[in-house]
């Protein structure tokens, strides 16, 4: 089996949102800061409605912001 | 530390202040010549009640003390948002498993001291204390969660 996981661009997005606190997008999706660490660390993948309301918040597409590739950033194909 | 995370290792402590008192008691009965039906039952009574109330009472005064805190050191009268998200929740329902397997090997073990031809009062005890075991169990998995990130 495939050795994906889910990679996020969360911080990059919240620095180009005027440096947006990760308190402030835990508040703007309704969940807590440690959820929001979590995800970002790549600790807890969310499920999908949340990581559709983190996009929402960005104004950007789902694949913007969440990506699921492979452990080693060597370019495998799927 | 989160408002969830809080509110568990207070139900911990709670439900260890409960083990060592149902521990006290029963070694108690021990050294007064065994274990005695009307005071067993009694016992488990006491546990189940304080168990509860316990619960209900420190997940109320939590509450109260972190939202006191939380204005102390905000200086606001701005409400902390207490939720619970998604993520809580499956920390939650898996904590409940982990509960629930260790309360089911609890229940078999007890059982076993019966078929092995222990006395009955033997089995509801080790019932009670596996319950409250389950539940510390399940207190730590839950924290262990949270430290981890998920």
């Amino acid at each position: 089996m495939d050795k994906r996981r889910v990679r996020n661009n969360i911080r990059k997005l919240r620095f180009h949102h005027d440096e947006m606190t990760q308190e402030q997008l835990a508040e703007k999706v309704g969940v807590t800061r440690q959820t929001i660490i979590a995800i970002e660390q790549g600790k807890y993948s969310p499920s999908l409605e949340l990581a559709f309301r983190v996009a929402l918040v960005f104004g950007v597409p789902l694949e913007e912001v969440f990506s699921y590739t492979f452990d080693d950033d060597s370019a495998k194909t799927a | 530390m989160s408002y969830q995370e809080k509110n568990i290792t207070v139900s911990l402590v709670s439900t260890l202040l409960i083990l060592g008192y149902y521990l006290v008691n029963v070694f108690q009965m021990y050294q007064d010549g065994g274990l005695v039906a009307a005071r067993v039952f009694r016992l488990w009574a006491i546990v189940i009640v304080a168990g509860i109330i316990v619960n209900i009472v420190s997940s109320i005064l939590t509450n109260i003390v972190l939202s006191i805190v939380h204005a102390i050191k905000t200086r606001t009268e701005e409400e902390e948002r207490f939720i619970e998200d998604e993520r809580d929740k499956l920390i939650g329902l898996n904590g409940m498993r982990v509960s629930y397997i260790m309360f089911s090997i609890g229940v078999l073990l007890a059982m076993l001291t019966f078929v092995f031809g222990q006395p009955p009062l033997v089995m509801f005890s080790l019932i009670i204390f596996f319950s409250l075991v389950a539940e510390i169990v399940g207190d730590i998995s839950q924290i262990y969660r949270y430290r981890r990130g998920f």
